[in-house]
């Protein structure tokens, strides 16, 4: 028998970035493309004025939040309409801890692991339903959230401001260049272990699980437990996301969380498309800049999705074979 | 001799249909077994019920003495048991390798801090699957989506990744339907010496008479939920019953 792949039996190999989870590549280069893209984003503090560099630092904090959400949509299959909330949670933990005087690196793992607790406690029962359960519980997660801030945490519905983190003086940085290179390197973190859990055991089994469940299940793969992690990690990154949010700002309010933010965050996530690194970038773009939802960027969805079904990242992964050069 | 499959009683009932009716059916250790019948006679049913994907209204299933049903579904790779479906399940997301490494799965760290941290298992799970594809001459293939691959390429990858769960007892849902006579014969004589090597129990479900016939010492043959032949291939094969159930048939 040959170890080739024979064509000509009928079977059509189905083209690049025509479902989510496709995790062939399409791009020929990815070192160089890597290398550019971070030459390029450690470049932007020194080449863009305050305001402009303040929008593209909330950028990666958005990129941040849909490699979580990803993680559980895009990878497991499974819709959260909660990660507003996660990442409120995660930005007021940040806040608070700043406001009681604690050195800001150490609510980065304490916004984290807040989050990662609540996606425990959230996802577990959850999960052990069936997918479509999971969007009720997020959902009424997102709703309940804002409120329950505005009763329960210092500021109320004024909001909370915080401190910055401030540039230490030996680097000659002014705080805003600070603040960007700190969520680069949170952001080029998260895609480092995104990428590690993606291609381990725990990955796999997510990705079977989304694929064929009752054939990973033989395997023995747990979906309730794989399910319940997935989710929990990815409420972890948005509590991370959610600190991030707070060091670039400065200021926290219970309207910033509300669940406009978790449907505008699962929206991006689907017009960048599901499953790629690439169209968690795109959608945070998306998230930072679209206009709050209403009939234009309603529209915007409606028009993405039905021309490219798998968001922007599938469009462009398909644009080789529409200029004849299969690469897949 | 404890055997690694003992079937009793198994009855599942669809409504008012009868697919499996008090089927008993016994598989030694390093037994290959065939299951043959006409469609519909309940031979995936079976498989169903020995892997739980299918709970049957009655009767008694062991692997290795071990009581089957009491335990859940993910268990079933750990009790020593792979299977493979009619229809190759195998994941189109994932490449190659992927597929066969996460048919060893129960080997790998589960959680996802282990998973990310352990990257040593991971290694140790590369190699393993790197043996498998190799026995199954699917090495050049590892990196390639398991997406699009012909049918035949992928029944191999399927079962590539039943053997890297390491198991005690391997159930092929029609390895060869689809399959042409030359890759038929190859398959065949993957399994056999896979087989050799290992000394699995093997219980295989095939129309293909051939296959079955050359691979299989012994045969049990079911029609319409009953059992009506078990016994040594030679046997079997030129019994009435057995003949007008199926064989005639083709």
């Amino acid at each position: 028998m040959t170890a080739e792949p024979r064509t000509g039996t009928g079977h059509r190999r189905p083209a690049v970035g025509q479902y989510a989870g496709d995790r062939r590549r399409a791009w020929p280069y990815p070192r160089t493309a890597l290398a550019m893209a971070a030459a390029a984003a450690a470049a932007v503090p020194f080449l863009v004025p305050p305001y402009p560099l303040y929008r593209v630092t909330l950028v990666l904090v958005y990129v941040v939040a849909l490699l979580g959400l990803d993680l559980v949509t895009g990878h497991g299959g499974l819709i959260s309409l909660g990660h507003g909330a996660f990442f409120g949670v995660g930005a007021y933990t940040a806040a608070i801890l700043l406001a009681a005087g604690a050195p800001y690196p150490v609510t980065l793992p304490a916004a984290g692991l807040v989050a990662y607790g609540l996606g425990h406690a959230f996802g577990r029962p959850a999960v052990r339903l069936s997918g479509l359960y999971l969007a009720v519980v997020t959902f009424a997660v997102a709703v309940a959230v804002p409120p329950l801030i505005r009763r329960l945490a210092p500021g109320g519905a004024m909001g909370l401001p915080a401190r910055t983190p401030g540039a230490p003086s030996f680097t000659g940085l002014d705080d805003d260049q600070w603040v960007y290179l700190l969520v680069l390197a949170v952001t080029a973190a998260a895609f480092a272990l995104t990428r590690v859990v993606i291609r381990s055991t725990a990955g796999r089994a997510l990705a079977a699980l989304r694929a064929d469940a009752g054939a990973a299940e033989l395997l023995g793969i747990r979906p309730p437990a794989t399910r319940a992690h997935a989710f929990a990690w990815s409420a972890l990154y948005a509590g991370v996301a959610g600190c991030l949010f707070t060091w670039t700002t400065g200021f926290v309010a219970p309207e910033s969380f509300t669940v406009t933010l978790s449907i505008t965050l699962l929206a991006g996530l689907v017009i960048g498309g599901l499953g790629t690194v690439p169209g968690a970038v795109i959608g945070a773009v998306v998230v930072a800049f679209l206009p709050a939802p209403g009939l234009v960027s309603g529209l915007a969805l409606i028009v993405v999705l039905a021309v490219a079904p798998h968001g922007v990242t599938g469009l462009a992964r398909r644009l080789p074979s529409f200029l004849g050069k299969d690469r897949a | 001799m404890v055997p690694m499959l003992e079937i009793g009683r198994l009855t599942v009932r669809f409504g008012g249909v009868t697919a499996l009716d008090a089927v008993g059916l016994v598989a030694g250790p390093g037994e290959v077994v065939g299951l043959i019948g006409p469609n519909g006679a309940g031979k995936s049913t079976l498989f169903d019920c020995v892997t739980r994907r299918r709970d049957p209204d009655d009767g008694v299933i062991r692997v290795a003495g071990q009581d089957v049903l009491a335990r859940p579904p993910h268990a079933v790779a750990g009790s020593g048991v792979a299977r493979t479906f009619q229809h190759p399940a195998v994941f189109p997301g994932l490449s190659v390798r992927e597929n066969v490494m996460t048919g060893a799965h129960r080997f790998g760290a589960e959680g996802f801090w282990r998973a990310a941290f352990a990257r040593d298992g991971e290694r140790r799970l590369r190699a393993h699957a790197d043996r498998v594809l190799d026995r199954f001459g699917l090495l050049g293939l590892g990196d390639h989506p398991a997406a699009g691959l012909p049918y035949g390429v992928l029944k191999r990858v399927e079962i590539a990744r039943a053997v890297a769960a390491e198991p005690r007892l391997l159930l092929l849902d029609e390895p060869a339907g689809g399959l042409g006579p030359e890759e038929a014969l190859a398959l065949s004589g993957l399994i056999r010496d896979l087989h050799r090597a290992t000394g699995l129990t093997v219980v295989v479900v095939e129309h293909h008479m051939e296959f079955v016939l050359g691979l299989c010492g012994r045969i049990v043959c079911l029609d319409l939920g009953h059992k009506i032949a078990d016994g040594p291939t030679h046997v079997v094969r030129r019994d009435p019953a057995v003949i007008a159930a199926c064989l005639g048939a083709r």
